[in-house]
Formats: C-alpha cells, sequence, structure tokens
C-alpha cells in the first residue's frame, strides 16, 4: 500500500494513474449517478439508507475478512458463523427465555455479547489451526464452515428461533437520528478497524505479517499470535453480522448466511485488497461492499432480473483482480 | 475372568439375537434435506406416528442434504441393507426418477411424499396440490384489496415444482381480476432475508402503489412484512399472504399481519407411512388419525395412487390451536 502511494505521488499523478488508484471509487461514484438519472427513486435519503443498511451485513463481514486477506489467510466460515451466532445470541433473546429478573428477557446486551463470545471463540479455534497447527488458512476454515453449520442446526433443532425481545431486536431495526441502527454498527466498525490497521502497532504488524512473512519472523514479530488474531477479529465481526441478521429479520434461521463468505471476500478483491497479502486497506473494503449493494439495488429499483445481479457481480471481481495485477506489474 | 467372559459372550449373543431375531419391516425415508423447519415437522410425524412408537416397524430418516446424488447413494444403500419399503421426498422432479427406477427393480416399494418425482414406479403419492395453494393465496390477497390495484410476487427458485406450480395458481387467481397490475414479479429463493431486501427495493421504486403482496412461501412473506415495517409503513394496510404454515408465520396470522396456508407436512409423512406398512404387512390397518381428520382424502383400502392433504388457510380462529400443536 505504502509502495503505491509512493509510486503514484507528485509529479507522475497521470490520467491512468489516478484511474488505478481511485478505479473502485470512481466505479462506485458512476454507477450511482447512472442510477440517479435513469431512476428517479435511486438518490431519495430513504434509498440510500436502504442500501447502508442492507450493505451493513455484508460490509461487516467484509471488514473482518480484510484483516484476514492482508496476512495471505482467507476466511470461508463466516456465512456459517453469521448463522450458528444468530440463533445461539437469539436463544438468550427471545421473549420466552427469562434471564436473571424472573418474567423478564436477558437483557439484550448479554445476548449480543454472548453471540460476539461465540463468534470469537470459533475464530478463535480457526485461529489456533492455521497459526499452530499450520493448517492451510481455506481448509481450515473450510472445515469450520462445516462444524460450524452442523453445530448451528444442533443447536436450534434445525427450527427458527422467533419472538426475539424489542431490546435484541433494535440493533438490527432500530433507528438514531433517522438513520437505522445497523448503518451506526457498519461506520463504527468501519472507523475502528480503519484505526486499528493504520494508527496502531498491530495494525502495521498485520501488513508486516502478510507482505513478508518470514522477514516478518526474523525482525522478532509474533507472527503466529497475529494470525490467531485476525480470525479472531473476523469470528467476532462474523458474531455481530450474525446479530444483526437475526435482529432485522424477527427470528434466527439456521440457514442462514449461506454463501455470505463468497460475497465478503468479493467486496475485499473489489476493494482492491490483494489476496497475496500485505496490500490493501478496509475504506476500498467498504467502497467494495458499497458497489456490490448499489447495483444490488439499482438493479432492482430498475426491475432486472436477480440472475443479471450475479453476473455483473462476477465480471466486477474479475475487473477489480485485473487492474490490481496491472496495477502492481507497475511497481 | 471366567464370569467376565461369560458376561461378554452373553451380551454377544444378545447382540447377534437382536440383530436376527428383529424382523420388524424396515422402512427408510429419504428426505431432501432437513435444514428447514418444514422438514423437520415432516420427520418428526414419522417418528410420532402409532406404529412406529408401538414398534410395528423400524423407520429411518436418511438426510438428503439438498443433492440429487447423496439421494441416490442413499437409495443404493437401502437397497443393499433390504428395506421393505421406502418414502422418498425428492430433491429435483427429474434426478430422482432414476432412484426409484433402481428400488423398483429390486422390488422395493416408493411412495412419493410432499414433492413430485417424474416416475411413473411410485407405488402412490402423498402430497398437496400447489397449483391450489397458489391460486388461495392470491384469491386471499385479492379480495383483501377488492379486485383492484398493483400487487408483488415473491417467487420461489425457478424451476421447483412448487414455485412452478404456485406461480400457475397465483396466475389462474389473477386472471380473474383484470384490474389488478403485477408491479414486480422476482424470486427470493425461499429467503426471508432476500425477500426483506427485495421488498425494501420495490417499496422504493413504487412509493404507495403497492397493494398486495403474494409471496410463495411464509419466510419470504414474513421477509416482506420486515421490509414493509422498516419503511416505516404497517403491515396490516397490505395484503399479505404466504405458503405452508410455519411457526413464525402462525404467529404473524396472529398479529394480524398476513394469510397463511398450512401445508400439512405431518399429514403427507404419516399417510406415506401407512401407504408402505401397508404394502408390506397384508392386513395392516391405518392407524394414523389423518384419515379421520381429512374425510375428504379416503384411505381408499391403500390402493390409491394418488391422496391430496387438503390445504388449511391459517386464522384468526385456528391460529391457537396449531400453535398448540407445535410446542
Amino acid at each position: 500500500m505504502e509502495r503505491n502511494e509512493q509510486t503514484t505521488a507528485g509529479p507522475r499523478l497521470t490520467a491512468g494513474a489516478i484511474a488505478q488508484k481511485y478505479g473502485i471509487l470512481i466505479a462506485l461514484a458512476l454507477a450511482c449517478v447512472t442510477l440517479t438519472f435513469i431512476s428517479e427513486n435511486f438518490l431519495t435519503t430513504r434509498n440510500i439508507l436502504n442500501v447502508l443498511r442492507q450493505t451493513s451485513i455484508n460490509g461487516v463481514l467484509a471488514i473482518g475478512m480484510t484483516f484476514v486477506i492482508l496476512t495471505r489467510g482467507i476466511d470461508l466460515s463466516v456465512g456459517s458463523l453469521v448463522a450458528l451466532t444468530g440463533v445461539v445470541a437469539s436463544s438468550f433473546a427471545t421473549t420466552a427465555t427469562t434471564g436473571f429478573i424472573p418474567g423478564a428477557p436477558w437483557p439484550a446486551l448479554l445476548a449480543i455479547a454472548i453471540g460476539l463470545v461465540v463468534g470469537m471463540a470459533c475464530g478463535g479455534v480457526s485461529g489456533t489451526i492455521v497459526a499452530r497447527f499450520r493448517v492451510p488458512a481455506f481448509v481450515a476454515t473450510l472445515g469450520m464452515l462445516s462444524a460450524a453449520r452442523g453445530l448451528t442446526l444442533l443447536y436450534s433443532g434445525g427450527r427458527p428461533i422467533p419472538a426475539l425481545s424489542e431490546g435484541f431486536r433494535w440493533i438490527g431495526t432500530g433507528s438514531l437520528f433517522g438513520v437505522p441502527v445497523p448503518i451506526f454498527v457498519l461506520l463504527g466498525t468501519f472507523a475502528v478497524a480503519h484505526f486499528v490497521l493504520t494508527q496502531t502497532r498491530f495494525g502495521r504488524h498485520v501488513y508486516a505479517v502478510g507482505g513478508n512473512p518470514h522477514a516478518a519472523k526474523v525482525s522478532g514479530l509474533p507472527v503466529n499470535g497475529i494470525r490467531f488474531a485476525v480470525y479472531v477479529i473476523s469470528g467476532g465481526l462474523a458474531g455481530l453480522a450474525g446479530i444483526i441478521l437475526a435482529a432485522r429479520t424477527g427470528s434466527a434461521l439456521p440457514q442462514a448466511g449461506i454463501a455470505y463468505e463468497l460475497d465478503a471476500i468479493a467486496a475485499v478483491v473489489i476493494g482492491g485488497t490483494s489476496l497475496a497479502g500485505g496490500i490493501g486497506r478496509v475504506s476500498g473494503t467498504l467502497i467494495g461492499a458499497l458497489l456490490i449493494g448499489v447495483m444490488n439495488n439499482g438493479l432492482d429499483l430498475l426491475g432486472v432480473e436477480s440472475y443479471y445481479q450475479q453476473v455483473i457481480k462476477g465480471v466486477l471481481i474479475v475487473a477489480a483482480v485485473m487492474m490490481d495485477r496491472s496495477k502492481n506489474k507497475q511497481d | 475372568m471366567t464370569k467376565k467372559l461369560l458376561t461378554m459372550a452373553s451380551t454377544l449373543a444378545l447382540v447377534a439375537g437382536a440383530a436376527f431375531a428383529d424382523d420388524k419391516p424396515k422402512i427408510g425415508a429419504a428426505v431432501y434435506g432437513l435444514n428447514a423447519e418444514f422438514m423437520q415437522i415432516w420427520a418428526q410425524a414419522l417418528q410420532n406416528h402409532p406404529a412406529v412408537k408401538q414398534g410395528l416397524v423400524d423407520v429411518t430418516v436418511f438426510d438428503g442434504k439438498y443433492d440429487a446424488l447423496t439421494q441416490q447413494d442413499q437409495f443404493e444403500t437401502m437397497i443393499t441393507q433390504g428395506f421393505d419399503a421406502i418414502i422418498f421426498v425428492p430433491i429435483d422432479i427429474e434426478a430422482g426418477a432414476a432412484a426409484v427406477d433402481a428400488a423398483a427393480a429390486a422390488n422395493i416399494p416408493v411412495f412419493g411424499s410432499n414433492t413430485r418425482v417424474n416416475s411413473d414406479k411410485l407405488a402412490a403419492y402423498v402430497g398437496s396440490d400447489d397449483v391450489q395453494s397458489g391460486y388461495m393465496e392470491a384469491k386471499y390477497v385479492l379480495d383483501k384489496i377488492g379486485c383492484k390495484g398493483n400487487v408483488v410476487i415473491i417467487e420461489g427458485p425457478v424451476g421447483q415444482s412448487a414455485q412452478i406450480q404456485r406461480l400457475e395458481g397465483n396466475k389462474k387467481a389473477l386472471a380473474e381480476c383484470p384490474d389488478v397490475k403485477v408491479l414486480e414479479d422476482q424470486t427470493a429463493n425461499w429467503s426471508r432475508a432476500e425477500a426483506q431486501t427485495l421488498m425494501e427495493n420495490w417499496l422504493t421504486a413504487h412509493p404507495g402503489e403497492i397493494n398486495g403482496i403474494i409471496g410463495q412461501n411464509d419466510e419470504m412473506a414474513l421477509g416482506a412484512i420486515e421490509a414493509v415495517k422498516a419503511a416505516g409503513l404497517d403491515p396490516k394496510s397490505f395484503a399479505i399472504a404466504g405458503i405452508d404454515g410455519v411457526t413464525d408465520a402462525l404467529h404473524a396470522v396472529k398479529d394480524g399481519n398476513m394469510a397463511s396456508i398450512l401445508q400439512d407436512g405431518a399429514a403427507q409423512a404419516q399417510g406415506a407411512l401407512d401407504l408402505a406398512i401397508a404394502a408390506v404387512l397384508p392386513d395392516y390397518k391405518p392407524m394414523s388419525e389423518i384419515w379421520t381428520a381429512y374425510p375428504d382424502m379416503p384411505w381408499a383400502d391403500g390402493k390409491a395412487k394418488e391422496y391430496s392433504v387438503p390445504w388449511t388457510p391459517v386464522t384468526a380462529d385456528n391460529v391457537d390451536a396449531l400453535l398448540a400443536a407445535r410446542q
């Protein structure tokens, strides 16, 4: 990342360089401008809030995924973790389950904390398998994808967990100053992740481990600890996404979140983070997630069949990686 | 030591004896997948069948994991293990036919339940007519909006038999109301979250224009309700309907937010099991109470080819009883 900024700064800031550096942002702007012209309902406050709210779950997952991919890893388990954390947290948040005070449900915050802990614990298991036992991330998290889905079905008996308490549902359906809560969750997650990656030592270590693991090890960085930590972050954010999803739909569904990992990876890749590790930023991921969200929303507004949405998303992913490649070659 | 050996020997003998002496008919149920509530209810109804509870037959349920090949493999397993009859809920209307052929070649009768398979070798089929449910739910929506205005249809995965047949029923009802316009018509793949997003975007694209929402299953209708609420609107000011009668939908009916049409999966399961037992035990009389509960579906000595389990509209009157039965 730092390298790119150096090469494109100063007098060498040509049109081509701008297009490559801000390509994804330009694509998002173009999509928004086009949609504003062809659909009168696109650029309305309510619709923009809708797009942001619809992006919140994928955005939160993709931010966690960015940490993992920056270390040359991958986390395929987040879709299953969305379902697992959703049903576990919700089971403590139904109006039927009573907490400390007889007759009253568990405090929503406690249910949310339980969901986050379950997500982090599963991430911790994946992280341990990757960092300590040297199992490739693809395999370790593929295992977690299957195991977590199985645990979800065991825990819930394959049935949805309905009737969630008002307090718990607030995180998915509530509003603050007219803005839906999930949007605050997304922006808050982004702000923290951006700060951690750019302003803290841990963040620099994440880039170092992904950029050159050998050099990082030689210079005495706790490589294993960092690898472990990124999966805990990804798992915890999957928990957050699972909680938002359950709160939004009003019921935790054991079959929720199937293939969500693919959309999260797509947002990261479209946002310019390299699957080879060490290069990328979380702001790109956020824009990537927004681009996917704007596209789905726009095509729905225009009444385009959902099958086209999948085709267009596929083209975007490949185009983004091709651009990334030519950028790196230039360096 | 001797005592220990004796115990071991007798245990072994017992186990062996159990394996040989157990000449109870073995009935296998191959279902497309157990991840969703509907098939859970279906499978549980099999285990709760009086004949199973009294130990007349052994029933084994095979989870097809939503994969046609897995179901095919499970048929092979049942054939080699000498099952006496098979109950089949296929994932795919075409791909299941080969599995039925293989069982028929081994002289094992196969009974269809819930979902059709394109085979003339099925001994009988117990299901509900999806065209009818599609008609019933659309009719409810159209009646509530007074046969005029605009509706949207949220469809199941395009090409699945339930989607095709429910859409046929939807269209049959819509044809009776030529003044009603279908503003949007798209799939949300039976998914609540997908339907919620779709509906949010439709409410934006057609502000104040949508009067009725036809969801081809309950999950999608429930997603639409959440979208309506999120837009600050009242679900009661829309006509919203779904199909299946899942528990969340029963609650929504109770709240007055939607209509649902109950697909009696338990009756489909128990009916097919009664037929399967009758095929194996010649003097068997059906033991499930469904035959008295649905006089419109006669037992016909277990000889009919088609058994159509009636749909039950969920209303304020019967919703409490239905919810109580779910506990």
